[in-house]
């Protein structure tokens, strides 16, 4: 630990020894009278200098949490050589609150350990680690204190709170393997889609025995097979507008996980795509394990400033199978992430393109000038939006505090009347 | 003397503004300053209230002191304020005391001479020596 002496010690021994000489050069007993209790509280720093070995260890009660849940971590404290009190301060990323003082100032008395509770609320989602502590012991009468750091750094996830989906986007196609989608195609399966003529192979159990006395011929009931479906989530990553904590790809990432939960509880496959500075994604699975990769994966997102130029070529053709959904999560800022997604569209992708609006994040200030730019601004990104909408893909916008629901449902309006056309 | 009395109170405050704690030496030694003027214009012999002046300096000067820690938003326990409360009262006794002593045996009659003095000029020596090595450890 490193060791810092209060100014004043020094000062109050250099008032001591001035007094003295000038009381004795004044042969004034009053100015040694005032020296004396300075005198003596140098003395009481000198007296007071020791070399405490003060030891932290850090932990959390669990290293996963969701946003707004509170996590105990506790902090144990032993000395054995003390101060009087020890002061500690867990550093926080501004997406964690201690609800307890932080930092704080305990007794430390040498040999017994204390144990101290920080509960931490969890107010946005992330990954963090938290440590280590800083400690600052100090005598008793504050001249010198004691700096050093304890304890390892603790990983703790925080992820993001899923929001309540009624209904889901399905997808123009499904896979081939069974789900819970029905398909537009006909096939084995529950769902009725029409009738047909009896042709060898049909099975007795099909056929429509209404209809083959209407008609006098066999007849065989035609279903819609249940299959599954592959959705990709394709976040743009590339410019974020943010206010605080808040920003649009905070939206995005809960977005995503929203999505990404609702999706594999419907036993489809989802796969992920974080296009911008940094690049990354996840293959389509299904199952609980994949809903884990996704969510840590968008832990670690981040917006990265960079000037490639980047296109959809790039990525492995796994990534976006054919018949896939795409869901683009994307606040429709940058222009490099507007062309991959019609280049994607170019191809015959399914796309669904949902714009977490930054309008809410961005003020103009009060000058002509500041408004015309807003102005100009928000028809180009209105331009933008035509552009999709003429290349069919349906452009929905989000913001901050509307449920999911609505941008979804729009885009089932939007399907409705305007069918993508076949490339 | 109220000019270095005020001096010493806008040092004071500057300290307390500013947070610099370099500067209540001064603030302290300016109050010590304009009291010791006062000696010099009312000569009256020892004067009996200097023990209490050098305390409510110490005291001064370490209430401004906790009060620039106390800057840093800390909670301490109450434990933690009490010990130093504890600390603080029992060093400004002390130097209450120490300081009444001192005037007290200035009136006793010790006979002086040449062993005296020379004991009280080492004495001297020794604390400005010691003030010199703290300051160097301050350092």
């Amino acid at each position: 630990m490193t060791r810092f002496t209060s100014p004043r010690v020094a000062g109050y021994a250099w008032l001591a020894a001035v007094g003295l000489v000038a009381g004795l050069a004044s042969a004034r007993v009053e100015l040694i009278a005032l020296a004396a209790p300075f005198a003596l509280a140098a003395l009481a720093g000198a007296v007071l200098l020791r070399n405490p070995r003060v030891e932290a260890q850090l932990s959390l009660d669990r290293d996963r949490a969701l946003e707004d849940e509170e996590v105990q971590a506790t902090v144990t404290l032993t000395a054995a050589e003390g101060s009087e009190w020890v002061e500690l301060f867990l550093p926080l990323p501004e997406q964690l609150k201690a609800v307890a003082p932080n930092p704080r100032a305990v007794e430390l008395p040498a040999g017994e350990p204390r144990k101290l509770e920080l509960p931490l609320r969890c107010e946005r989602w992330g990954a963090f680690a938290l440590g280590p502590l800083y400690l600052r012991g100090r005598d008793a009468l504050g001249f010198h204190s004691w700096e050093g750091q304890a304890g390892q750094p603790q990983p703790l996830r925080v992820y993001p709170s899923v929001e309540t989906l009624h209904a889901l986007l399905p997808p123009l196609e499904t896979q081939v393997f069974v789900g819970n989608q029905v398909s537009r195609t006909r096939g084995d399966g529950i769902e009725f889609a029409d009738v047909r003529q009896w042709a060898p192979g049909d099975r007795i159990k099909r056929v429509n025995w209404r209809a083959s006395a209407r008609r006098g011929e066999l007849w065989v009931n035609e279903q819609h097979p249940e299959r599954n479906t592959d959705v990709v989530l394709f976040l743009d990553t590339f410019a974020e507008v943010r206010t605080g904590v808040r920003g649009t790809h905070d939206l995005a990432v809960r977005a995503a996980t929203s999505l990404a939960h609702r999706y594999l509880e419907r036993k489809d496959r989802v796969g992920l795509v974080s296009f911008g500075g940094h690049l990354s994604w996840l293959l389509p699975h299904s199952g609980t394990v994949q809903l884990y990769k996704i969510v840590d994966s968008l832990l670690q997102t981040d917006v990265v400033l960079t000037f490639a130029a980047r296109g959809v070529d790039i990525l492995p053709p796994r990534t976006l199978p054919p018949k896939a959904l795409v869901l683009a999560l994307t606040p429709l800022l940058d222009r490099r992430s507007a062309k991959a997604l019609l280049d994607l569209r170019a191809r015959g992708y399914d796309l669904v393109v949902i714009e977490v609006s930054p309008v809410e994040f961005v003020t103009p200030a009060d000058d002509t000038l500041s408004q015309l730019a807003y102005r100009v601004w928000r028809l180009s990104r209105e331009a933008l939006r035509v552009r999709y909408e003429q290349a069919g893909v349906p452009v929905v916008e989000w913001r901050e505090g509307l449920p999911l629901n609505v941008p979804l449902e729009e885009v089932t309006a939007f399907r409705r009347s305007a069918r993508p056309a076949r490339a | 003397m109220l000019a270095l009395a005020s001096i010493g109170g806008v040092l004071l405050l500057l300290t307390l503004w500013k947070g610099w704690l370099e500067l209540l030496v001064w603030a302290i030694a300016t109050g010590g300053a304009a009291y010791t003027a006062t000696l010099f214009v009312d000569y009256h012999g020892a004067d009996g209230a200097a023990p209490l002046v050098a305390a409510a300096l110490l005291l001064t000067g370490e209430l401004a002191a906790w009060s620039l820690d106390a800057r840093w938003r800390v909670g301490a326990e109450a434990a933690v304020l009490r010990r130093r409360a504890l600390a603080l009262g029992a060093l400004v006794v002390a130097g209450l005391a120490a300081s009444a002593m001192v005037v007290a045996l200035s009136g006793v009659d010790a006979g002086g001479g040449l062993l005296l003095t020379t004991l009280g000029a080492a004495s001297a020596v020794c604390a400005v020596g010691i003030s010199v090595v703290l300051l160097a450890r301050g350092r």
